[in-house]
């Protein structure tokens, strides 16, 4: 088991975690997209899977359930982003409150890379989304525009020449 | 720290102008001047990004009547900190499972159909 974990930036709420698997690339990364196989792995230690529906296509809903060795259930959600077997795999992750209401969206991005008959996997994890990595995407766009409004505004210099259209996007609230 | 106040500190932190200022408070209390001084920027675009991270607990600003500087928090950076931790040890185990898993079913499976 090799294992590596990157310090990063302490103001970017992100992780980064490198592990070899000692099974090709298209085994592993069918573990993590198949609800049979990655019911049986993914989940803290000592917990069980109550449930696992996953929709794998851009766009689609992926859901689990699992069980603490104490006897509380957690439930998390997602979407994914990006499916291109078998190297990447970036998806969508929240937890659910007791309603069932997802919380904060996190973003889930992995790469797997053969290395001979092993898979060496990259899991990065962000607690937001990039304006970069909204771009193209139809969900956000909204936020993605006014962004980049905000952007304009905060770079435009006081004297000198403005467009009617930064004009407008300096009197939004 | 309740999650709702997490998700403000997330959004606070997920500019990289926001990081900047930070990174710089890290060695120091700061004015607003010397906070926009690295960026070409206008001064009410700087207060605006400090109201942001002063709504999430970020830095706090003194009240001294000629100038209000700027200080980091070290609160929220340590939930940020113990967020990332948690997650951590979530994956990492996780991982230890799929590796088991993974050797689990391979001596039963073998490798036929795996391969494309």
């Amino acid at each position: 088991m090799v294992s590596r974990s990157s310090v990063a930036n302490p103001t970017k709420p992100e992780l980064i975690i490198t592990r070899v698997f000692d099974a090709p690339r298209p085994f592993v990364f069918r573990a993590w997209i198949e609800p049979e196989r990655a019911w049986h792995w993914w989940g803290p230690k000592g917990f069980t899977t109550l449930f696992c529906e996953m929709d794998v296509r851009p766009g689609g809903a992926w859901r689990m359930g699992m069980r603490s060795p104490e006897g509380t259930d957690h439930w998390k959600q997602g979407v994914y982003r990006e499916i291109i077997e078998p190297e990447r795999l970036v998806f969508s992750y929240a937890w659910e409150d007791a309603q069932g209401k997802p919380g904060h969206e996190m973003l889930v991005s992995l790469t797997f890379a053969e290395q001979g008959p092993k898979t060496k996997m990259t899991l990065h994890q962000t607690a937001f989304e990039s304006v970069e990595s909204r771009d193209g995407h139809r969900q956000g766009w909204t936020s993605c525009m006014e962004r980049f409004a905000e952007y304009l505004a905060a770079t435009e210099v006081v004297a000198g020449s403005k467009t009617a259209c930064s004009g407008e996007m300096r009197k939004r609230p | 720290m309740p999650l709702d106040h997490l998700s403000t500190v997330f959004g606070a932190l997920a500019d990289p102008t926001r990081r900047a200022i930070l990174t710089r408070l890290a060695s120091g209390q700061a004015s607003v001047t010397e906070l926009a001084r690295p960026f070409e920027m206008t001064m009410p675009a700087i207060s605006k990004h400090l109201k942001v991270l002063e709504r999430a607990g970020l830095i706090t600003r003194g009240r001294q009547a000629q100038w209000r500087p700027c200080q980091l928090e070290a609160g929220p950076l340590k939930e940020v900190d113990d967020w990332v931790e948690r997650y951590r040890r979530f994956w990492e185990q996780s991982f230890d499972r799929l590796d088991q898993y993974l050797r689990e079913v391979q001596s039963k499976e073998g490798n036929d159909g795996l391969e494309e």
